[in-house]
C-alpha cells in the first residue's frame, strides 16, 4: 500500500511536471527540443490523412520556415502554418490530382456557405468527382490560442483526400473531442456544399 | 493441556552417517539452479519503458508554449492521465494473465502484491483522468461541469460505454480496499472482479475515436492496438493455451485419497508424462476438480512432494465445505490443474542455507521444498498439538537424508514456551546464523506476521524472507 502511495503521488508530480515543462514558452529547453520533435510527430499525420503526393512538401516546408523565423513563438507556428499551407497550396494538388485522373473530366470544386460560431469562421470545400467527394479542404477555419489547436484536430481528421469526408461520402461525421462547435460548424457548411454539388 | 509445555518437543538433528537414513528414494532429487532476479528486474524495467513510451506521443505531438490557457492546460493534463491509465490497464491484465514467463520469473505472490499497487493508480489514474478532461474541455466551451458530461455523453461516439467502464472500474477498485473485500462473499469478490474484462472491451473506443494522440491513424494508433492484442494474445495463452497443453500432456487423475491426521488428507494423483514435468517443490497449481459439486471451483494447493517423476500429492486441511467434499474424491476422477507457480522455491534462495518456519497445514509446500534445498537448512515446526503434525514420519526420514535440523514447537501461540522461542532472541538462540539464511515461511496469517516481525527485528534482511500467500 506504501508502494501504491509513491506511485500515486509520482504520477502527480509527473503530469504537472510535463505540463508545466510545455507550458513554459520561454525556456531555451523547450525551445530546442521544439524542433526536432516536430517534424517526427506531425509528419506521418499529415501524410496519411491528405494526399500523399502534396502532403510532404504543403506539410513542412512552411512550418520549418516558421520555426526558423520566430523561435520566441515557436507555438502558433504548427496550426497557423499548416491553413496557410493547404490554402497556397490548394491549387498546387489540383494539377497532379487532374493529371492521374485525366480519364475523369467532371472533376469540380464546390464551396459550402460560410459559417460563423463563437471561435471564428467556418468554410469548407469540397472535391467532386463523378459521384464522389474525392477531397475536402477547410478554406477557414477558427485560428487563435486554444483554437488553433482544435482546428489542427478538426482539419487532420475531415480534410484531405483520405480523411472522414471522403470516408463517408456525407456531411454525418464523428464530432472532433474538444472540438464540437467548430465539428457542428464544419458538418454545416459542408452540408451546404454537398446539396450545391449533388 | 498436557503438551502446552513440551514446546520443543523434540530435536532431530541429522546425522553425519548416511546408513542410518532410508534409501526408498529412486531419484534424489536434485538442488535447483538459483534463479537470480534478472528476470524480474528486466520485466520491471520493460514496463517502466512502457509506461514513458505512452506519454511519448503526448509529449512529441504537443506543441512547447501552447498550454497558455487554464483549459489547455487541464486537458492536457487529463490527456496524460488517461494516456498513463490506458497503458496502467493493460499491465494490470497482463499481471493476471498467468503467463508462464510472469509467473516463473515475478511469481503470482509478487504478481499479486503489484497488481494491488497498480490497480490503485490506476483507479486514481482513471477519476483524474475522466475529471481534468471535463473540467477543461467545460472551462474551454465556457460550460458548467454538467452540461459538459451531457454533451460528452450526447455527442461524442464510444463515450457512454467508457463512462460505464469507469463504473464498472470504481467498483472493482472500492471492493478491493481489504476492510470491504473481508465483508464480501469471495464469489461476490470474485465476480466482480472479472468484469474488469468489461472495462477493458468498454474503455476500447473512446481512446480511439477522441484520444488526442490515437485517432490519426499512424504509427502511435497502430503501436497502441498492437499492445492491445499482445495483451489479449497473453492472456488467451496464459488462461486457455498453456492450460489447455499441460492438463492433455499429463492427464491427471486421483490415485487415492488419504487420512494423514483427523483433520488432514493427502490427495495422491497420477498422469502421464509426469517426469517431463517442470515443477519445484513449495509451488502450487490451481486444481479443479471434475467431479458434480467441485468442477466449477478452482483452489490452490501446494503440493506436498517434490517432483518424483510417477505421482503428485496435495495435502489438505479441511476447513470449508470444498474441501470436505475432497475427502470422498473417487480413484479415477479427472483433475484440471493450472500452474505450477510460485517463488516460495528452492530455486529463489539468495543464500545457502535456509531457516524454514512452518504453522500447522503450511507445512506442506516446505515438505516439498526440503527436498531440493542443500544440505544443512533448519526446519522450526509450529502446532497447536501433537496431533496437527503432519507428515512427521517424511520429516524424520528428511532429516536424516538431507541434513536437516528439526525443531517441533507445540503448544497455543500464548504459552511462554512458544512466545519465547517465537521471538527474535529465542530464534536467534535456536539459529545463530539466521540472518545469513533465507527464512521461508507458510502457515497462518498470525503466525506469519508475528514471525516476519521477530525475524526483521532480529536482523534477517527483507529480501532474504519469502512467504507463501495464495491471496492476491
Amino acid at each position: 500500500m506504501r508502494r501504491a502511495f509513491l506511485a500515486i503521488t509520482g504520477l502527480a508530480a509527473s503530469t504537472t511536471a510535463l505540463v508545466v515543462l510545455k507550458g513554459s514558452p520561454g525556456t531555451s529547453q523547450v525551445a530546442q527540443d521544439l524542433p526536432a520533435a516536430q517534424p517526427v510527430s506531425p509528419t506521418p499525420q499529415g501524410v496519411d490523412p491528405s494526399a500523399a503526393p502534396d502532403a510532404g512538401p504543403a506539410g513542412t516546408t512552411p512550418k520549418s520556415s516558421v520555426s526558423a523565423g520566430a523561435p520566441s513563438s515557436p507555438k502558433p507556428s504548427r496550426s497557423t502554418a499548416r491553413p496557410s499551407g493547404t490554402r497556397t497550396t490548394a491549387k498546387a494538388p489540383t494539377a497532379p490530382r487532374t493529371t492521374t485522373k485525366a480519364p475523369q473530366p467532371t472533376t469540380r470544386r464546390v464551396t459550402g456557405p460560410g459559417v460563423d460560431n463563437e471561435y471564428g469562421y467556418v468554410q469548407v470545400q469540397i472535391v467532386v468527382s463523378g459521384n464522389r467527394i474525392v477531397e475536402a479542404v477547410a478554406l477557414s477555419l477558427p485560428s487563435g490560442g486554444e483554437s488553433d489547436i482544435h482546428s489542427g484536430d478538426v482539419r487532420d481528421r475531415y480534410n484531405g483526400t483520405g480523411g472522414e469526408v471522403v470516408q463517408k461520402q456525407s456531411a454525418n461525421l464523428n464530432t472532433v473531442s474538444g472540438a464540437t462547435e467548430t465539428s457542428n460548424s464544419y458538418k454545416q457548411s459542408l452540408r451546404g456544399a454537398i446539396e450545391q454539388a449533388f | 493441556m498436557t503438551h502446552s509445555h513440551t514446546h520443543a518437543a523434540g530435536r532431530r538433528t541429522g546425522t553425519t552417517s548416511r546408513h542410518g537414513g532410508r534409501t526408498a528414494e529412486p531419484v534424489p532429487p536434485q538442488i535447483p539452479a538459483r534463479r537470480g532476479p534478472g528476470g524480474r528486474r528486466l520485466l520491471a524495467a520493460l514496463l517502466l519503458v512502457g509506461l514513458l513510451a505512452s506519454v511519448l506521443p503526448w509529449w512529441l505531438g504537443t506543441p512547447a508554449g501552447s498550454l497558455r490557457t487554464t483549459a489547455a492546460t487541464v486537458t492536457a493534463a487529463g490527456r496524460i492521465t488517461g494516456l498513463v491509465a490506458g497503458y496502467l490497464l493493460l499491465v494490470q491484465v497482463l499481471m493476471m494473465s498467468r503467463l508462464p514467463v510472469l509467473e516463473r520469473w515475478i511469481g503470482g505472490e509478487q504478481l499479486g502484491r503489484w497488481h494491488r499497487d497498480v490497480g490503485a493508480t490506476l483507479l486514481v489514474a482513471v477519476l483524474a483522468h475522466l475529471s481534468l478532461i471535463l473540467v477543461g474541455y467545460a472551462d474551454l466551451r465556457n460550460h458548467s461541469v454538467l452540461a459538459e458530461v451531457g454533451t460528452l455523453l450526447g455527442d461524442y461516439e464510444d463515450m457512454l460505454s467508457a463512462f460505464v467502464a469507469t463504473g464498472i472500474m470504481m467498483l472493482v477498485g472500492f471492493s478491493s480496499v481489504r476492510a470491504i473485500r473481508r465483508a464480501l462473499p469471495y464469489e461476490l469478490w470474485h465476480l466482480l472482479h472479472r468484469s474488469s474484462y468489461l472495462v477493458l472491451l468498454l474503455g476500447f473506443g473512446h481512446q480511439f475515436s477522441h484520444g488526442a494522440q490515437l485517432y490519426k491513424p499512424g504509427p502511435v494508433r497502430t503501436g497502441w492496438i498492437a499492445l492491445y492484442l499482445l495483451v489479449v494474445a497473453a492472456l488467451l495463452w496464459g488462461r486457455v493455451i498453456a492450460p489447455l497443453a499441460f492438463n492433455l500432456r499429463h492427464r491427471l487423475r486421483v490415485a487415492d485419497v488419504v487420512a494423514e491426521s483427523p483433520d488432514t488428507i493427502s490427495i495422491y494423483l497420477t498422469g502421464e508424462r509426469l517426469d517431463r514435468l517442470e515443477m519445484l517443490g513449495g509451488q502450487h497449481f490451481r486444481w479443479r476438480f471434475l467431479t458434480r459439486g467441485c468442477w466449477w471451483q478452482s483452489h490452490p494447493f501446494s503440493v506436498s512432494a517434490a517432483a518424483n517423476g510417477r505421482w503428485l500429492r496435495l495435502t489438505v486441511k479441511v476447513v470449508g465445505a470444498h474441501t470436505a467434499d475432497l475427502r470422498d474424491l473417487d480413484p479415477g476422477t479427472r483433475v484440471w490443474a493450472q500452474g505450477p507457480s510460485g517463488t516460495f522455491t528452492a530455486a529463489h534462495r539468495l543464500r545457502d542455507r535456509a531457516l524454514l518456519i512452518a504453522g500447522g497445514s503450511g507445512i506442506t509446500p516446505i515438505r516439498a521444498m526440503l527436498e531440493e534445498l542443500p544440505p544443512g537448512a533448519a526446519l522450526i515446526y509450529r502446532a497447536r498439538t501433537p496431533a496437527d503434525v503432519l507428515l512427521s514420519r517424511e520429516l524424520d526420514w528428511l532429516a536424516q537424508a538431507r541434513d536437516t535440523s528439526i525443531w517441533y514447537v507445540i503448544g497455543s501461540r500464548d504459552d511462554p514456551g512458544p512466545r519465547q522461542l517465537m521471538s527474535p532472541d529465542g530464534l536467534l538462540q535456536l539459529v545463530p546464523d539466521m540472518t545469513h539464511r533465507d527464512v521461508y515461511l507458510c502457515g497462518p496469517p498470525g503466525l506469519v506476521e508475528q514471525s516476519v516481525r521477530a525475524l526483521r527485528r532480529a536482523g534477517v534482511p527483507r529480501r532474504q524472507i519469502h512467504l507463501a500467500t495464495f491471496e492476491l
